[in-house]
């Protein structure tokens, strides 16, 4: 069976999320879907991860996979997730994942989306999360010609922290885009999201974020912030903050920069005797440094930012 | 060691390129120490940023040598191994690169270029503890990102703290003053001071007298409108102290005209 891509609704219609993918399709005209593959990661009451559990999603050339990722916490519980997406050829991963996470449970999931470039590559993502809980996600996007990274997050009790972190580091024609909705619905919590983004070639980058806090939620604190550097004429970076705000007692934040390299470190750098390569590198390994550093574990941090550091010299 | 001849700098500004300075000539011998002094607008910055390769100032004519090599020839980081150090007026943050990591890459890039073996973890370990225990910088200090967070006078401690790690050999240090009070002056000059040598040479900027009580100079000179207007001894600075630059300015127009 063949995608009908003619059905697929056009960007005129608003209320379809996938904007532009029948677009982005055309190219995988002749990809078969396969039956959903699911993984359920399901940790019981108090039951402590120890291990951390890893997932490695790999598609082939061709394939149209839906694959289906739950990770449930039981209250106190605690767990570790690594996610890795590979593969080769043309192939669409539409994917979709829902976390609950509940009462003074942890979790901790990193996610490295290094997909083929002839690739796309959708996820939908619903968050649930009690009160007490803890969130700490890192996500690493370098892979696929178009990702599509769609996050709500509901805020379900009162002291909760959540913390998105995210790196896109994208070249080519690549095109990758992130939307997010964080919903405060209970007093007292907190929510970071910190995104870091280098672009080269003509690729491009979508960042809409938006916090939510309902009339309820007094006393949240949430941030939001986006920063992106353009290594050339041709990168396009889309960036759309947005805070809706019905309590009357918060801290919020949001903030969005696009900027070249800046100038006057690179110079300090090569008066110093650093060469103008080796001056960038450094920049822009800092520049996404202060997001990895969110990840707690660091043997997977050091690989995390091996990765970049490749990526950057290329 | 630093020769000058006929230097004219340029600089793009909103209308057109515009002239700042205008036929500057200086010559500065190994192991002397000389000062620039100079009003507001003078081209003092601009002198040092030409003479550190910073883009945006263009060379229409004159040269710039530096042991026989043309400066102006050159990138910034090839001028670094070469020896010349620029310690800036405001010295920029690098977030998220640490000082001992930058230091570290500085200088093993400078003997890259020298055609020396690059040092390894221990001497460099050894290098940095000395210096930094010379200039009081805390180690603390080191794991910070360069210069972000610190106050004027940390932030020229670290200047210094570079130029005692690159082991330059001309150093022109742009207002190093600005911003500083006097214990920090005091710390930054004795940095400097211990740096003198045989070999090494040089150029003090600077507006007012103060910095020259702890770095004493060999000459001084008087810069206004692009170019040096007069040339004296460490006498000159009290000279000027007292009757303020108008009159140098005065005197040399007269000159000038006739």
């Amino acid at each position: 069976m063949n995608l009908k891509l003619d059905n697929i609704p056009t960007q005129k219609d608003e209320s379809w999320k996938y904007t532009n993918l029948s677009r982005a399709l055309g190219d995988l005209k002749h990809i078969k879907p396969q039956a959903p593959c699911e993984m359920l990661i399901y940790k019981k009451r108090g039951q402590n991860g120890g291990k951390a559990e890893e997932i490695s999603w790999i598609a082939g050339a061709g394939e149209h996979q839906n694959p289906r990722l739950k990770i449930i916490l039981e209250d106190n519980a605690e767990l570790t997730v690594i996610e890795t997406h590979e593969g080769a050829g043309a192939y669409w991963k539409n994917m979709s994942t829902e976390i609950i996470i509940g009462k003074n449970a942890r979790l901790n999931h990193i996610r490295i989306q290094n997909d083929s470039y002839d690739a796309v590559h959708t996820n939908m993502v619903h968050i649930t999360m009690e009160r007490d809980s803890y969130l700490n996600s890192f996500s690493l996007n370098m892979g696929a010609k178009l990702t599509r990274h769609d996050i709500h997050i509901v805020l379900n009790g009162e002291n909760i922290e959540c913390n998105l972190n995210g790196v896109n580091l994208l070249g080519g024609d690549q095109h990758s885009d992130t939307t997010i909705v964080m919903e405060h619905v209970a007093p007292n919590s907190r929510s970071n999201q910190l995104y870091r983004t280098i672009l080269k070639d003509a690729a491009r980058c979508v960042f809409q974020g938006k916090i939510l806090v309902q009339g309820k939620a007094q006393k949240t604190e949430a941030h939001q912030l986006s920063n992106a550097i353009m290594l050339s004429d041709k990168c396009e970076m889309d960036t759309k903050p947005e805070l809706e705000i019905y309590a009357d007692d918060v801290k919020c934040s949001h903030g969005a920069t696009c900027s070249q390299l800046d100038e006057d470190p690179l110079f300090y750098m090569r008066s110093r005797g650093i060469g103008a390569n080796q001056a960038r590198e450094l920049l822009m390994q800092a520049f996404i440094d202060e997001v990895i550093d969110n990840v707690s574990r660091e043997t997977l941090r050091e690989q995390i930012k091996a990765k970049a550091k490749l990526w950057l010299k290329t | 060691m630093i020769n000058i001849k006929d230097l004219h700098v340029s600089v793009q500004s909103d209308s057109g390129a515009k002239e700042i300075i205008k036929g500057l000539n200086l010559y500065i011998k190994a192991g002397e120490v000389h000062a620039i002094m100079g009003p507001n607008g003078a081209g003092k910055s601009t002198l040092s940023y030409t003479l550190a390769g910073r883009a945006g100032y263009e060379v229409t004519s004159g040269s710039a040598m530096l042991n026989g090599a043309d400066l102006l020839e050159l990138k910034p980081e090839e001028r670094a191994a070469l020896g010349l150090f620029l310690a800036f007026q405001y010295p920029v943050e690098i977030p998220g690169v640490n000082m001992s990591m930058f230091l570290k890459t500085a200088i093993n890039a400078i003997r890259k270029r020298r055609g020396e073996d690059e040092l390894d973890a221990l001497g460099m370990l050894k290098l940095m503890k000395a210096k930094t225990k010379e200039l009081g910088i805390s180690d603390d200090m080191m794991k910070r990102a360069v210069n972000v967070g610190c106050s004027g006078g940390e932030k020229k401690r670290n200047e210094a703290l570079q130029m005692a790690m690159l082991d330059p050999k001309f150093c022109i240090l742009d207002e190093t003053d600005s911003g500083l009070d006097i214990d920090a002056l005091k710390v930054v000059a004795d940095g400097v001071n211990k740096l003198r040598s045989p070999d090494k040479s040089f150029l003090v900027i600077t507006h007012y007298q103060r910095l020259l009580d702890y770095i004493k100079p060999d000459i001084v000179h008087i810069m206004a409108d692009g170019r040096i207007i007069k040339t004296g001894g460490a006498e000159l600075a009290f000279e000027l102290e007292d009757k303020g630059y108008a009159d140098f300015v005065a005197d040399f127009a007269k000159d000038d005209a006739a």
